[in-house]
């Protein structure tokens, strides 16, 4: 139409502009909501898995490692519950008039025990090179959603916040997630490593039956949790790292645990693959977890939007301009326990019980905890 | 560190058909002032039907609220000592006009004397109906059988009708009466923010011979302290903390941890979600619009915003025995506050954040030790403050800046030069029996020894209510906005006071880091 037209071709021209013009927007707007929706129905769509990860359900979990073996007792043993109460050092009775069931309060040499555990795995992982942080426990759903959990929704696990639009975490692995979101780095920044502490909170809504006894199931505890930022060709190198670091951790309190490869129907929708250590816990009778360690490659990174620039290879040639910048790529994410206080203090009080009723301290401990080597019945 | 309480007011209209309990959970302005930072933000206005307010700053009731008829019941009674506040009504009325509270002691005198009169007359009708229930026992003419059936039936109208209305009577009398403020010392000075007086003084402020950072800065420079992500993260006023300030945080609550075991005190740490019951009854206001208190969804739970409500919890709805007492608690937690109506410069980095760590001190006791106790927990605060190297002044709080619970409170202000002047580091106050009169908490003291006849029951000493006290032992992020900027060095480093370095694995300095 910027040409020199006749009248009646230029209107003939109007016409089919205005015609094109009503075609483009309704179609631009049945694309928006074409993205949409595929957007919503693709985000169901799991990580791909690991070739080695066994597929199937719980029993298809593969034992990756064995460590210790289960402590023969040659007295009557207590469960953590009764330990609580008979060294008067976990409460849950005064907490369910207070707040509810499953939750608690930690008194004398517990409240010690729990700030040992933190202080030695803080200082453990410290040396392996990682960043300590601590968290915001409250955050913005959508970074719920963009770690991969459901914030809303009938059995969900997350504590919503009255009036707004944030949530409690029940897990640092969200606030941490969130620390880079939208951003790009640089290649030579990576990997990052940070051990992050938080209290985590979870509504456990759901949740029943004998798994849910004392301390192995509450809506608010401490842990220590790592954080990895890397590039996709170390994500495995560090998955590895990870559980190393755990085992470590675990082998130097003298647990008895195995590492399981968990199989491909308990992975969670976030995880490549997935370590899973569970701990014996003779009060229980039974192993149970204690620590995860997931690989979660790019899924939460491209719903995060956390991305790298590779470094340019050294190269002579014309100068470069902006244009020439290699494209940026997804980061791998991974996560994985160093410390849930409550489970570590279930194996802690269970696994090193007397028959006098006291509790030894595990001796890396001791140091963070003022030298303390036993607890003792207190006299009444 | 405890929250400056609301101050319940209610200016009620003295009949009993217009009450509406409804009105207990009325919007209250924010009353969390800290130090010298936050006071004076909500203009002072004139009072207006029933408003909880602090500092007199009151909001507007829509008017479809106060023409509710309904009645809610009020979830939990205190055990307000009607008959101690009418034989000292004068004390009373003054105590209430020192603190600016709104409470209405007209009302609840008058609310009272009603109550009573109607407790007689329901009284009266019971022994009536009792004697006409007495005389149908015996033989009878028929035409008296029924006259007696009639007035029988009569006074079981009545009585229903009465019963009501003393139920109605007595919640309405615990609605405005929960409004009445705690007592209050007679050391302590009469007036507003600037009658408070100094009871100590120690340090003064470091003489620096550079440009010094406020805290803000060192946190960047430091790579300690990370406001911009969490504001995408969460939102304004959240942080991370970075490298060795998780050091200092973690040296902080272990070191005052162990200062404070020493003397005593049980370690603990509490539940952070609470049900919202358990925060009123610390004289907290868990709903209305400039609440400080975060509320879970779908749940009567809220977030505490100090250790102080959990403590308090522990022992609710109990007896102890005298022997038990004193009970001395130092508990960890972390704090959540909205904050909300706070802003201005008194918001500015870790002075006033939405979650933060903290170490309270909480004692329940006779009531003849409180005072002991109240000194001895401000003999801790200044410890500790004082062993670290602070310059800090200890404040006897005037009459209109006691929370309605604190019988008296000191507050200790430490010097933050980055802001150029002092901000609140913590709060000790002493309830008396404010808090566990709302909590329930007794105690049956020991019984003499004597000879004589066996005892019954009916014979144990009466119980009393007990005391208690509550204290900020460590304040986490207004410690270290107090650490950083005092102890800032001219290539700036930050040294760390001799007492937290064994807490920290020996560190002495954070210095600045190579990029």
């Amino acid at each position: 139409m910027k040409g020199k037209l006749e009248p009646s071709e230029r209107e003939r021209l109007v016409e089919e502009g205005k015609s094109l013009k009503e075609s483009l927007v309704s179609m631009e707007e049945d694309l928006v909501k074409l993205k949409d929706e595929l957007q919503h129905v693709a985000q169901s769509i799991p990580n791909m898995t690991h070739p080695d990860v066994p597929v199937g359900g719980e029993d298809s979990s593969a034992i990756r490692k064995e460590v210790g073996c289960p402590r023969e007792f040659h007295f009557q043993i207590k469960d953590h519950l009764q330990l609580g109460k008979d060294l008067d050092l976990i409460d849950f009775d005064s907490a369910a008039e207070v707040s509810g069931s499953k939750f608690f309060y930690l008194k004398n040499e517990a409240v010690l025990l729990e700030m040992a555990l933190l202080n030695w795995t803080l200082s453990q992982v410290m040396k392996k090179g990682y960043t300590p942080l601590t968290t915001p426990e409250i955050v913005r759903s959508s970074i719920v959603e963009k770690c991969g959990f459901q914030p809303r929704g009938d059995n969900t696990q997350v504590y919503s916040i009255d009036g707004t639009d944030q949530c409690l975490i029940g897990t640092a692995e969200i606030p941490l997630g969130g620390i880079h979101m939208d951003s790009i780095l640089l290649e030579s920044a990576l990997p990052l490593k940070y051990i992050a502490f938080s209290h985590c909170f979870r509504t456990e809504a759901g949740a029943a039956g004998a798994a849910t006894k004392g301390l192995y199931r509450v809506h608010q505890f401490s842990k220590a949790e790592m954080f990895v930022i890397c590039r996709p060709e170390d994500s495995e190198f560090f998955h590895h790292e990870l559980i190393q670091i755990e085992e470590d951790l675990f082998t130097s309190l003298g647990l008895h645990f195995k590492t399981l490869d968990m199989a491909t129907a308990d992975l969670g929708a976030p995880a490549y693959r997935k370590f899973d250590i569970e701990a014996w816990m003779p009060g229980f009778g039974r192993f149970g977890e204690i620590s995860s360690a997931s690989n979660c490659t790019d899924y939460q990174s491209r719903r995060l939007g956390i991305r790298y620039r590779p470094s340019e290879p050294l190269q002579t040639g014309p100068k470069k301009g902006k244009a020439n910048l290699p494209a940026t790529k997804f980061v791998h994410t991974l996560n994985a326990t160093a410390c849930a206080v409550p489970r570590m203090m279930v194996c802690l009080l269970e696994n090193n019980q007397q028959e006098d009723g006291s509790v030894v301290i595990p001796e890396p401990l001791r140091p963070f905890m003022g030298g303390i080597e036993l607890i003792k019945p207190k006299l009444k | 560190m405890s929250l400056h309480k609301l101050r319940l007011a209610a200016a009620v209209p003295v009949t009993i058909s217009t009450f509406s309990s409804r009105l207990f959970l009325k919007p209250f302005p924010n009353t969390l002032t800290l130090g010298l930072f936050s006071r004076r933000l909500q203009p002072r206005k004139p009072l207006l039907v029933r408003a909880f307010s602090a500092s007199a700053a009151v909001q507007d009731i829509p008017a479809t609220q106060t023409s509710e008829s309904s009645v809610a019941r009020p979830q939990w009674k205190a055990s307000i000592d009607f008959k101690w506040i009418r034989d000292n009504k004068e004390a009373v009325e003054i105590n209430i006009k020192n603190r600016n509270s709104n409470a209405n002691l007209d009302a609840v005198l008058e609310l009272y004397e009603n109550m009573l009169n109607l407790q007689k007359e329901v009284e009266r009708l019971r022994e009536e109906r009792n004697n006409v229930a007495k005389k149908m026992k015996g033989k009878l003419e028929s035409s008296e059988r029924e006259r007696l059936v009639e007035e029988g039936k009569n006074l079981k109208e009545s009585l229903v009708t009465l019963e009501e209305d003393l139920v109605k009577l007595k919640d309405e009398l615990q609605h405005v009466a929960q409004s009445i403020p705690n007592m209050t010392h007679p050391d302590v000075p009469v007036g507003g923010e600037d009658s408070s007086a100094i009871r100590k003084e120690v340090g003064c402020p470091r003489e620096f011979n550079f440009p010094i950072k406020d805290h803000l800065q060192l946190g960047k420079d430091l790579d300690l302290i990370d406001f911009d992500s969490a504001a995408e993260v969460s939102g304004s006023k959240f942080f991370y903390l970075k490298n060795e300030a998780v050091l200092l945080e973690m040296a902080l609550l272990n070191w005052t941890l162990s200062q404070v075991m020493k003397k005593g005190y049980t370690p603990l740490t509490t539940p952070e979600i609470v049900r919202s019951s358990i925060v009123e009854k610390c004289g907290f206001q868990p709903r209305g619009d400039n609440t400080q208190v975060y509320s879970i969804d779908g749940t009567d739970q809220c977030l505490i915003g100090t250790a102080e409500i959990p403590l308090g919890g522990i022992h609710m709805d109990s007896i102890l025995l005298e022997s038990a007492l004193p009970l001395k608690y130092i508990a960890f937690s972390h704090c959540f506050r909205t904050e909300a109506g706070a802003a201005g410069a008194a918001t500015k980095g870790l002075y006033r954040v939405h979650q933060f760590s903290k170490a309270e001190m909480f004692v329940i006791c006779r009531p003849e030790d409180s005072e002991f106790f109240h000194h001895e927990l401000i003999q801790i605060e200044e410890d500790l403050f004082t062993s670290l190297g602070l310059h800090f002044k200890t404040l006897d709080m005037a009459t209109a800046d006691l929370g309605a619970p604190a019988y008296r409170k000191f507050d200790i202000e430490a010097w933050m030069p980055g802001f150029g002047r002092f901000g609140e580091i913590s709060s000790a106050s002493n309830c008396t029996d404010y808090q566990s009169r709302r909590l329930g908490i007794r105690y049956r003291p020991s019984e003499p020894l004597q000879t004589g006849p066996k005892k019954g029951k009916a014979n144990l000493p009466a119980t009393k209510f007990v005391h208690t006290l509550n204290a900020t032992a460590c304040a986490v992020p207004r410690m270290m906005v107090c650490l950083l900027e005092n102890y800032q060095q001219e290539d700036g480093s930050v040294v760390i006071p001799e007492p937290l370095r064994p807490f920290m694995g020996g560190i002495e300095l954070i210095k600045p880091k190579l990029k």
